[in-house]
């Protein structure tokens, strides 16, 4: 490792808080973030330029290098100094410090695939910027959008990274007009992604990529070069006699210049051309057809016009190799998005002023909040724990985060707050004092003294009081930080089990590890003793078992065929009035279920709905976009399951004595109840329970809670079983991308699998179709080796958790498909096999 | 006053349909004395010369109790007594019962279990008697051609033993299921009678190498993992609870008293807080009323089905489970639902096992972290408190602290949020159904 800085340099850097840049480097699967991240990591010094491009520097674990895919996201360290004449660039006064040309670039290297989709997120949050890559051959894909909506939802500013232009170059052999449409349509895809989730008139202002600005690069990382207009805009500026600046306009868009009249113009001529084909596209052209087409004599004189000298061992190169020499000598990339990161990414000063309001649960005004505005060292600490990184010692954890206040010291006390930390309570909240603050460099840890506001780094011996994420804090009166909220849910599950059983132990142990060594993934024993672990699709499953048999419990796993969770539901109100009698037959419930309006549901998961509200504006918002009634609306006893599920219990009685005695033991059975429905106790959903009258024995002993919460439950299992019960299913929104001739196999595979196709599109400017369908998750499992093999391996599927929809089909019917769905649950949770019987539930008067 | 304003139509209770489980039996006369074994009784009686003698039957044989003591009666010439309606099981031996009347023996009737009592009074047990077709049962050992073969006979069929034992050879040998004890494990058994629970104990308690239950024909018997997967989650569930209840299921039991200070102490231990809770025989609705336990651990006799149901708001564990999951050092001992089968390796690693240690760690249910000391307390219990509404202890995780939760705590005055009202006229008649309720 050649390092050309030292960690005591760095510390230095990191209390020059406006010479920061946090930044992520975000893209769909394939289009090539950690080979360029590894251009930048190249030019920081820590490996050998040479390297760059074939070790994937990011990418630490021995399954990424085999499979060429990034599984964790992986951070970095790099120093980088701006030359004076690109300072100038920068006008914002809080984006550089007075004489200080170096900047310190912490970068995390984030997943492309949709399964790992978590740890994007995960990064999003600990940075303030996002180097959004974009393969120009396939354009914008499924996963660009979905990280970018949700780096704009987190006020991360974005910049914009055109890649593989030497495929576009040497295999698609686009002329240079066709490419620069090709640039200009993505750019345009990008700005509208933009525009639909910024509010451009918001704290964070203008986040559009603009080619002419500087904030959009163009280049390859594989072969190490990249460049920006600016790269290109120098070169000229001496010869137009044009500022630098000036020039970056006129090289971009619908700008021509005529050689012949040294005219510029705002139309297409005859004998004018595109400024960007002339002057940028046709240099690069050049060289790639003189050197891919061996014509030596031409490159030879071409190189030093450009002023590109050879190295003396690269002179014999030729074809690919030289071609890679040359184009890196000439346009390195490291150079070009250092620049663009530092010069257009904002630093924590600029980025923590509007982004606390955001991150922050708690008043805006207290002492932890102004210390996040201000990104002030001197404040009390606040830190986002976003992920636990392994560490060689096995079962610990590098707690790794953002400081975003204050100071994180070795030795340190601290107060360390889970996600279900409430201020004023003791629940999720650890008093301990911080072994060590390390630097998380890649494969490498540094220890170091202290990190202060506004930089990422790891903590050692925090791990133990936090399962996935958590805030750090001095402040007594600190509230959390914000959780972050996935993309993706963990909807496929397995169960495992050792194979051998005296191994129990250590799966157990295992099973822990892994619940904190990714950010999503869910690992639990449920009722019927079965260890169960759920995570987003089959890839992330697949890497979760492997960790877990290969790092975390280290024995051989027996694993069940992947099975997704349902949820209960019913499709209609209750056909009766529904009545059950406490044990001793004293008290009396009356209640109805009914179906949810379509959306409810999914506002409720959003929070858009949720039980913290103050009931009065909910109640108003129930009424006005569900129609419900007013009174009723502001009745809504709780959520549930678990208090803040996707059901509601609503109190539509009148004038019913003792009522409010009993609530806490009505509410405690309808979350027993919404936990484990009557089916086949899944949870449920989109169920509306009313409650319209109660007979309470006037003795409040004989209407205590071992009366009420049973009678409770059963009342609600007759509402479900009375108001035709459904099952519901998750279903994956896939985006297949594929060569025309592929469509045909792919609608095949769908109509097989119960999925269909809601849009079909060819992408602008290539061969390529995007077919956009959705799928049961039940049926996506070998989807993919299935699609693969009907269309020639020419069509790769990528699919997100999108909805929840019923299952069509009576579960009480005997021989319908949910019906068989109801039992294998019930076998397999170890119920009793056949269907709910009503009269368990029901009483007469 | 009408008779009619404090009761409903007697109708309604003549009517009202009583569930039960068993169906009572009532044995034919000429019957009595070979089912009952009354001169056996009465030798045993008159030999041992007891006086105050209790005769305990289980609810579906009390039909025939009164005919059993009359001739009892008859034969001693003094008085017996009847015992129904028992405190737990009826598989039990129940001398809490029989202190009412300062007993001096007890003679006990119907099914019963092979937990060890904890007896204090001298006892006859009356097994029943079922048929059994001993030629199927001969034919059957001799198709699993084996020469290694136990047979247990379960207690309804001790009163053929004799006759079964015609069967014993060289390879096949002839047990009462009730003395297992020093059986080795490595030969086949036959298990004759019903396929229940006493034969998921015996099978828990000799481990055996191959199990078949043999009733009109033989079965081969396929342990249900379930019921081991389930500790899992139930020992999952102990760690993760911060308030356990300790319900006592059993009287009669021998060392329910040892078990429940040993599961104080795991509890202690492990700094979780627990209630010790004695309601008679449990039911959903007597445990519903603790909401703010977390699980139940249940002291009884290993016959009792309580631990299958799932019906309880919350979880039912056996001691087993709580001594597995609070005790880390201990993993030398399987499951069984008698106590009594590892209660004895439990005390011997007394002291030594340090339950005590605090590590934080990660909840398979919840996916929270549990069990570490929150906050190193160094402004703890010396802080003066303001006194105000008579709170003693909010923000604990405890009784008090789920009680703080409640929306309702009891009878708070509410002085001017209450609007008054004028006193109006309720409801009549009996609480099962009210005059007003009509249909």
């Amino acid at each position: 490792m050649q390092v050309n800085f030292t960690v005591d340099e760095i510390r230095a850097m990191m209390d020059k808080k406006k010479n920061i840049r946090n930044m992520s480097v975000i893209a769909h699967v394939d289009h090539g973030k950690s080979t360029l991240t590894d251009s930048l990591v190249s030019k920081a010094g820590i490996i050998a330029g040479a390297k760059a491009g074939e070790t994937r520097f990011t990418d630490t674990r021995k399954d990424e290098q085999e499979r060429c895919i990034t599984i964790k996201s992986t951070a970095i360290s790099m120093f980088f100094e701006l030359q004076d004449k690109d300072l100038v660039f920068i006008t914002n006064p809080d984006q550089r410090e007075k004489d200080e040309k170096g900047f310190l670039i912490n970068l995390i290297d984030s997943p492309g695939h949709v399964d790992f989709s978590s740890e994007v997120t995960a990064a999003l949050r600990v940075t303030d910027g996002a180097l959004v890559v974009v393969d120009c051959v396939s354009g914008v894909c499924v996963q660009t959008e979905t990280v970018l909506r949700q780096a704009i939802a987190e006020r991360i500013k974005p910049i914009l990274f055109m890649n593989k232009m030497d495929r576009a170059l040497l295999e698609l052999q686009l002329d240079a007009e066709e490419l620069f449409q090709t640039f200009q349509r993505i750019v345009e895809n990008v700005n509208v992604i933009i525009a639909t989730y910024n509010d451009d008139s918001g704290p964070m202002g203008e986040v559009r990529v603009d080619p002419s600005k500087g904030s959009v690069g163009f280049g390859s990382g594989l072969h190490g070069w990249a460049f920006t207009l600016k790269q290109f805009a120098e070169m000229y500026a001496d010869k137009f006699k044009i500022d630098v600046v000036k020039l970056m306009n006129r090289l971009w868009g619908e700008n021509f210049f005529n050689p012949k009249t040294k005219k510029w113009s705002k139309q297409k001529d005859d004998d004018n051309k595109r400024s960007f084909c002339m002057y940028i596209l046709d240099p690069i052209y050049k060289i790639f057809d003189s050197i891919m087409n061996y014509k030596k004599e031409e490159y030879e004189s071409l190189l030093p016009k450009l002023g590109i000298i050879l190295k003396h061992e690269d002179k014999d190169k030729d074809g690919k190799q030289l071609l890679k020499v040359v184009m890196r000598t000439w346009l390195p990339a490291g150079e070009a998005l250092l620049q663009m990161i530092a010069i257009h990414l904002p630093s924590p000063v600029v980025a923590q002023k509007y982004r606390m309001e955001m991150l922050y649960e708690g008043p805006l005004d207290d002492e932890a909040a102004v210390g996040i505005k201000n990104c002030d060292a001197n404040a009390p600490l606040m830190m986002y724990v976003s992920k636990m990184v392994p560490t060689s010692d096995k079962g610990r954890f590098y707690a790794f985060g953002r400081v975003f206040s204050g100071k994180v010291a070795t030795g340190m006390k601290a107060r360390i707050m889970g996600p279900n930390y409430t201020p004023g309570k003791k629940e999720d909240l650890y008093e301990k004092a911080i072994q060590r603050t390390i630097l998380m460099m890649g494969r490498y840890v540094e220890a170091i003294e202290d990190v202060p506001s506004g930089n990422i780094c790891g903590l050692v011996g925090v791990d133990q009081f936090l399962v996935k994420t958590g805030t750090i804090t001095t402040f007594k009166d600190a509230h959390n930080l914000k959780v972050m909220k996935f993309s993706v849910s963990p909807v496929v599950r397995v169960a495992v089990e050792p194979k051998n059983p005296a191994d129990l132990p250590k799966l157990v142990e295992g099973l822990k590890r892994l619940t904190k060594s990714d950010p999503m993934v869910q690992c639990i024993i449920e009722e019927s003793g079965e260890h169960i672990i759920a995570g987003a699709g089959e890839l992330h499953l697949e890497i979760c078992l492997k960790d877990l048999e290969e790092d975390h419990a280290c024995i051989p796993i027996k694993k069940s065929d992947p099975v997704v969770s349902y949820r209960e539901t019913v499709s209609e109100e209750s056909d009766q009035m529904c009545l059950s009698k406490s044990p001793n037959k004293h008290n009396r419930l009356f209640m109805k279920a009914q179906p949810m309006p379509d959306g409810l549901a999914e506002d409720i998961d959003e929070g858009k709905v949720n039980p913290r509200d103050d009931f009065k504006v909910r109640a108003r918002y129930l009424s006005e976009k569900y129609d419900y009634d007013l009174t009723e609306a502001r009745k809504i006893w709780c959520f549930g399951p678990d208090g803040t599920g996707p059901n509601i219990l609503v109190d539509c009685t009148k004038g019913v004595q003792y009522l409010n005695e009993i609530k806490d033991s009505v509410v405690a059975g309808f979350q027993w109840a919404t936990k484990e429905g009557v089916l086949c106790e899944e949870n449920c959903r989109a169920v509306r329970f009313n409650i319209y009258d109660v007979t309470l024995h006037a003795d409040a002993i004989h209407r205590g809670g071992g009366q009420i919460i049973p009678t409770t439950r059963r009342c609600l299992y007759a509402c479900l079983l009375t108001a035709q019960p459904r099952l519901m299913e998750p279903i994956y929104k896939c985006e297949i991308m594929c060569p025309e001739v592929a469509v045909g196999g792919i609608y095949g595979v769908l109509n097989r699998r119960r999925g269909h196709v809601f849009e079909e599109s060819q992408v602008a400017g290539t061969p390529m179709f995007i077919v956009k369908a959705y799928l049961p998750v039940n049926e996506s499992f070998g989807f993919t080796a299935d699609l693969r093999s009907n269309t020639g391996g020419q069509a790769f599927p990528q699919s997100v958790f999108d909805h929840w929809q019923i299952f069509p089909g009576n579960p009480m019917e005997l021989g319908s498909r949910t019906y068989t769905i109801v039992q294998d649950t019930r076998k397999r949770k170890g119920l009793k096999e056949g269907l709910p019987d009503l009269q368990q539930y029901l009483d007469k008067l | 006053m009408s008779q009619s304003s404090f009761s409903t139509n007697e109708a309604v209770s003549l009517e009202k349909t009583v569930s039960r489980d068993q169906k009572p039996m009532e044995t034919p006369l000429e019957a009595i004395d070979s089912v009952y074994e009354i001169d056996k009784c009465a030798q045993w009686i008159k030999t041992n010369n007891f006086h105050n003698v209790c005769l305990q039957f289980p609810d579906y044989l009390l039909p025939d109790s009164s005919t059993v003591a009359l001739r009892l009666e008859a034969k001693l010439g003094e008085k017996v007594y009847i015992l129904g309606d028992t405190a737990y099981e009826s598989c039990c031996i129940d001398y809490i019962a029989a202190a009412h009347i300062n007993a001096d023996a007890i003679i006990h009737f119907g099914p019963v279990c092979f937990s060890q009592t904890s007896a204090t009074i001298p006892y006859l047990i009356i097994h029943e008697k079922h048929q059994l077709n001993i030629e199927n049962l001969k034919h059957a050992i001799g198709d699993l051609k084996t020469n290694r073969l136990i047979v247990l006979v379960d207690t309804p069929y001790i009163h053929i033993l004799d006759r079964i034992e015609a069967l014993k050879n060289d390879s096949v040998t002839i047990c009462s299921a009730d003395k297992i004890e020093g059986l080795s494990s490595d030969q086949k058994f036959v298990f004759v009678g019903e396929p229940g629970r006493k034969l998921t104990n015996i099978v828990f308690a000799l481990k055996p190498q191959e199990m078949y239950w043999f009733k009109d024909s033989l079965h081969k018997y396929v342990m249900d993992v379930r019921v081991l997967k389930r500790r899992n989650y139930l020992m999952e569930k102990i760690r993760d609870s911060r308030t356990i209840g300790i319900v006592i299921g059993t009287l009669g039991v021998k060392n329910y008293l040892n078990v429940i200070a040993r599961m104080k102490e795991l509890i202690n231990l492990s700094r979780k807080k627990y209630y010790i809770i004695s309601v008679g025989k449990p039911t959903v609705a007597k445990l519903a009323n603790f909401p703010e336990l977390d699980v139940y651990v249940m002291v009884t006799c290993a016959m009792n089905e309580i631990y299958d149901s799932r019906d309880f708001c919350q979880p039912i564990a056996t001691p087993f489970d709580v001594e597995i999951a609070l005790n880390n050092s201990l993993n030398n001992i399987t499951f069984s639902y008698d106590y009594n089968h590892y209660i004895e390796h439990c005390k011997t690693i007394e002291g030594s096992g340090d339950s005590t240690e605090c590590e934080p760690d990660v909840s398979l249910l919840t996916n929270r972290i549990r069990g570490a000391d929150n906050v190193e307390d160094n402004c703890g219990s010396n802080q003066i408190m303001l006194r105000s509404d008579g709170t003693l202890a909010l923000n604990t995780s405890y009784g008090a602290g789920f009680l703080a939760d409640r929306t309702w705590k009891g009878l708070e005055q509410n002085l001017g949020n209450t609007e008054v009202e004028k006193a109006t006229e309720g409801r009549r008649g009996l609480a099962q159904k009210y005059e007003n309720e009509n249909c």
